[in-house]
């Protein structure tokens, strides 16, 4: 064996080194400027960066995540560290001019490199398989929900034992909407869509499934704790796919049975009659289709009450007219209609001034108003 | 009137304009295979950083959300339909009947068939863009029924039929390679004795010829529904929306193993050259590809794990076993590369680059072969992450790695070496800052193809972490352009065999003869250049040959 000097190292691996060195530099005073500790960064490896999952399943599909995680971390460090080894220690050097060992190969550690993969492979089916029944298991449920999916928004119409509709929840976030839940009861969703595929997907349950037009999907799982989770589609739908939204409120049993009392004698409720149009001043003309309103500007008399006849072409399309000053604070928000339907909202008078209107559902649905 | 003065030894890039249009030449399509899905690689790699930026802080910054849809679907399309199937087609196009020592292609013409009905069927999909709605934009997936005509506009159609000729270019050039490696082989060149890459692309050809086909019907059903009413997947008239996944990702799957299996036929031929030693475990290799062949065909439906249209634990299962023969391969290249003479010369640093990456995009699968797994994690940036790891980190670091490694034997000059070593540790910098944080996005819970997320999701540092990496990626492809352009005019000469290479395309001259070969050496190993350099395998005396 050769024991001459290394002095291998040419221009281009002298620059290669110096570029490596100046850009890992600045990749770890980025980390370091952005607040990114070690703690935050091993977290970050896991669901919902180690927070803790919300639901029943979620919790056993965590369990099952760091065993896949803790299997796959070893063989990674295994095999990179021969990988890296083989590359430091087997560099030709000056001499190495005979030829290495012509191995072409050995049964021996084929067999042993085929049958070990191969028993971990069906260890993690295992596993896997048995979370899987768990995470799909079926038993009775305190309540149903249907999750109506259509481009871009969630309704979530509550059923009865029968499967009938008792009420319908349009708004699919902020406070009196979105789907409200009771904490440690066992829940059923059922998956329902109106035009194309959807997806419902809550991180903190670590769990998604499609809605699909033509087949009901559904699932069960139990929330743990009460709280607000984020909810969002999570299959292209169409342009504005990223804004379909939704949160997940779960409520202390008492406080979930009260707001369910409420709901449904709302929905008992005889409807009131829609304020008459012609009462209320000049007429408005606004019109919804295709998740956009039919203008992006409209004008109103300062000082006197006016009438908004909102017509809402989108079928099965929830949308509504919400008005707002200009420092953000609502100071008209009219009911909620599932189209084909229109209503006529009587707005009292407002002071002289720029106004934005939107819809409370799509909040890419939006147009000015001016008040003079 | 001045007098030219051709170079005679770099003739193959100076031929004429007309010579190469009309060429039915295996070496001189090969070469415009790559050229051609290079040009895509650019475009589809703008249409990236158009995301990246877009995503680089919350809010809508340069794009509005449709045109942040085309952008994500076409860049997608371009990459796998017109950049990464392509140019491992031309890499086989180019070597394949030199690695066999045959004249030529089996069907020149079909070759050249093959080869211009790519760049028709990219501009058929590309003029999407001047469409009225634009380009295709139901991601390079296309489910309908957001594919469907309700939903998107003429864009769609472009992509399809721009799809299905390149759908045809792909059954034809498998038709050929497959005739070619069958029937043209140099007397001596048994099965047993070509190069790995030979194998792949062999085993890949099978997976085109079965599984281009069933792509194809679905896009036919997809254009039937769109334009004359009908109901495949339409399922208020009887139809069924997720039959198209079903027919897509029986296509779709297998098609990540033609975009991975000849990029591993390439680390294979790099590996033994730069380690100075032959394959370890030349036909447990061969039995690996040809068993990722076989499963590949039974995997499509763990794409679908969320649809509850399918059956879980076959599909986890043969997803789990996949990972067995890619685990044997990974096992075999190292042990190539132990006790071996390793020089670093730029396509050995591609090589190991690729086993790097390609071994944290296997790993990273396996999450998803567990099916309680993928339903948290499955349409995040997770996904984004594994497939980016499996055919970037995996074929394109493969590509380049062959890039190098071959350029000498079709130019007749070496690219330059420190360039290229500057390529290479950008790239590997710029892969891992863009990828490597997507898989902590899809675990915190950011979907895939949204065009914006709130502020208060917590996803804001890492996304422009990844975007700052992308333009490192970008940056990347300087110093390679440049690298060619002046290569090709005053790279050092390259010779008939610049690196000691095993294979029959270093036995003959850099660029080869039109006909490839004056006189082949003996072929009595899968290593015949080897054998001939270093005298014949040990024991053999044997003259009984043609």
């Amino acid at each position: 064996m050769s024991t001459s000097p290394r002095s291998r190292t040419g221009s281009g691996a002298r620059v290669a080194v110096v570029i490596a060195v100046v850009v890992i530099a600045a990749v770890v005073a980025v980390l370091a400027a952005s607040g990114i500790t070690p703690q935050r960064l091993w977290d970050s490896f896991f669901p919902i960066g180690a927070g803790t999952p919300a639901t029943d399943r979620a919790h056993a599909t965590r369990s099952l995540y760091d065993i896949v995680f803790g299997i796959g971390a070893v063989i990674f460090v295994l095999v990179e560290a021969m990988i890296v080894f083989t590359v430091l220690r087997y560099r030709r050097k000056p001499g190495d001019d005979g030829l290495p060992p012509q191995i072409h190969g050995n049964n021996l550690v084929e067999v042993i490199w085929t049958a070990i993969p191969t028993a971990i492979v069906l260890f993690l089916f295992v596993i896997s398989w048995q979370t899987l029944s768990k995470v799909e298991a079926k038993g009775p449920d305190a309540v149903h929900v249907r999750a109506v999916a259509s481009r871009y928004q969630w309704q979530f119409d509550y059923l009865d034992a029968q499967g009938n509709l008792t009420f319908s929840q349009n708004l699919p976030i902020g406070d009196g909407g979105g789907l409200v839940l009771p904490v440690g009861e066992p829940v059923l969703v059922s998956l329902r869509s109106m035009d194309v595929n959807h997806a419902f997907y809550v991180p903190k349950f670590l769990f998604k499934r499609d809605a699909i037009p033509g087949r009901e999907n559904s699932f069960e799982f139990t929330v743990d704790e009460p709280g607000t989770y984020r909810g969002q589609c999570a299959e292209l739908c169409g342009t504005f796919h990223g804004s379909m939204v939704f949160e997940v409120h779960a409520l202390p049993v008492a406080e979930f049975d009260a707001w369910y009392k409420t709901q449904v004698e709302k929905a008992n409720a005889t409807p009131t009659p829609p304020p008459s149009g012609a009462a209320a001043g000049p007429t408005l003309e606004l019109g919804a289709m295709n998740v956009a309103f039919s203008t992006a500007s409209l004008q109103a008399p300062a000082g006197s009450a006016f009438t908004i006849h909102f017509k809402n072409d989108d079928a099965a399309v929830p949308h509504n007219v919400e008005i707002k000053d200009s420092t953000g604070a609502t100071v008209f928000k009219g009911d909620i209609i599932t189209g084909p339907a229109e209503a006529s909202y009587g707005v009292k008078a407002l002071p002289a001034g720029a106004y934005t209107f939107h819809c409370t559902v799509h909040p890419n649905m939006t147009g000015t108003l001016t008040v003079q | 009137m001045a007098t030219t003065t051709l170079n005679p030894a770099a003739p193959a890039y100076r031929s004429s304009l007309y010579e190469w249009l009309t060429t039915t030449d295996h070496k001189k399509i090969g070469i415009m295979y790559l050229i051609n899905s290079i040009l895509f690689f650019i475009a589809g790699g703008i249409l990236a950083l158009v995301v990246r930026v877009e995503l680089s802080q919350p809010g809508l910054q340069i794009v509005n959300e449709a045109f942040y849809n085309q952008a994500f679907t076409m860049h997608a399309s371009f990459m796998l339909f017109l950049f990464v199937i392509p140019i491992l087609a031309g890499f086989g196009n180019y070597v394949v009947p030199l690695h066999l020592g045959a004249p030529d292609m089996a069907f020149p013409r079909i070759n050249a068939l093959s080869f211009w009905l790519l760049p028709l069927g990219g501009a058929l999909m590309a003029s999407g863009f001047l469409a009225t709605g634009g380009a295709a934009a139901s991601g390079w997936t296309e489910y309908p029924p957001l594919s469907g005509s309700k939903f998107s506009g003429a864009g769609t159609d472009l992509w399809i039929m721009g799809l299905t000729l390149i759908g045809t270019s792909s059954i034809l050039g498998a038709i050929n390679f497959l005739v070619t490696i069958f029937k043209m082989r140099a007397p001596g060149m048994t099965l047993f004795r070509m190069p790995i890459l030979v194998w792949t692309v062999l085993v890949t050809s099978v997976l085109i010829l079965m599984a281009t086909p069933v792509l194809t019907s679905a896009l036919i059903m997809l254009f039937i529904d769109r334009n004359y009413g009908g109901h495949f997947f339409d399922p208020a008239n009887g139809g069924n929306a997720v039959l198209y996944q079903n027919v897509f990702w029986f296509y779709s799957h297998p098609a990540v193993y033609i975009m991975i299996l000849p990029a591993m036929g390439i680390i294979s031929e790099i590996l033994p050259v730069f380690s100075r030693k032959p394959l370890f475990g030349y036909k447990a290799f061969v039995f690996a590809t040809v068993a990722i062949g076989a499963l590949g065909f039974s995997v499509w439906a763990h794409h679908m794990f969320t649809t509850g249209a399918v059956f879980l634990p076959f599909f986890s299962l043969m997803t789990f076993l996949i990972a067995v023969p890619t685990g044997v391969k990974m096992f075999n290249w190292i042990a190539t590369l132990w006790r071996g003479q390793l020089t670093f010369k730029t396509p050995l640093l591609y090589a190991t680059g690729f086993l790097t990456m390609f071994l944290i995009g296997g790993i990273n699968g396996a999450f998803s072969a567990a099916v309680p797994v993928d339903f948290a994690i499955h349409d995040t940036y997770w996904v984004v992450a594994h497939i980016h790891y499996v055919l970037f980190g995996g074929s394109v670091f493969a590509v380049f790695g062959g890039i190098y490694y071959w350029f000498p034997k079709m130019t007749g000059r070496m690219l330059d070496e420190t360039l290229g070593k500057v390529q290479f540790v950008l790239m590997f910098i710029g892969f891992n800052m863009t990828f490597f944080p997507m898989h902590q996005l899809g675990l915190m819970g950011m979907p895939r193809r949204i065009a914006d997320y709130a502020a208060s999701a917590g996803w804001s540092e890492l996304n422009l972490v990844a975007t700052i990496g992308g333009f490192v990626i970008a940056a990347s492809m300087l110093p390679f352009l440049w690298n060619v352009l002046v290569s090709l005019r005053s790279g050092e000469i390259a010779g008939d065999d610049p690196w000691e290479g095993n294979t029959l395309e270093w036995a003959t001259s850099s660029p080869p003869p039109p006909y490839n070969f004056d006189s082949l050496p003996e072929i009595r190993s899968e290593r015949p250049v080897f054998d001939a350099r270093h005298g014949q395998p040990a024991g053999h005396t044997d003259q009984t040959g043609h």
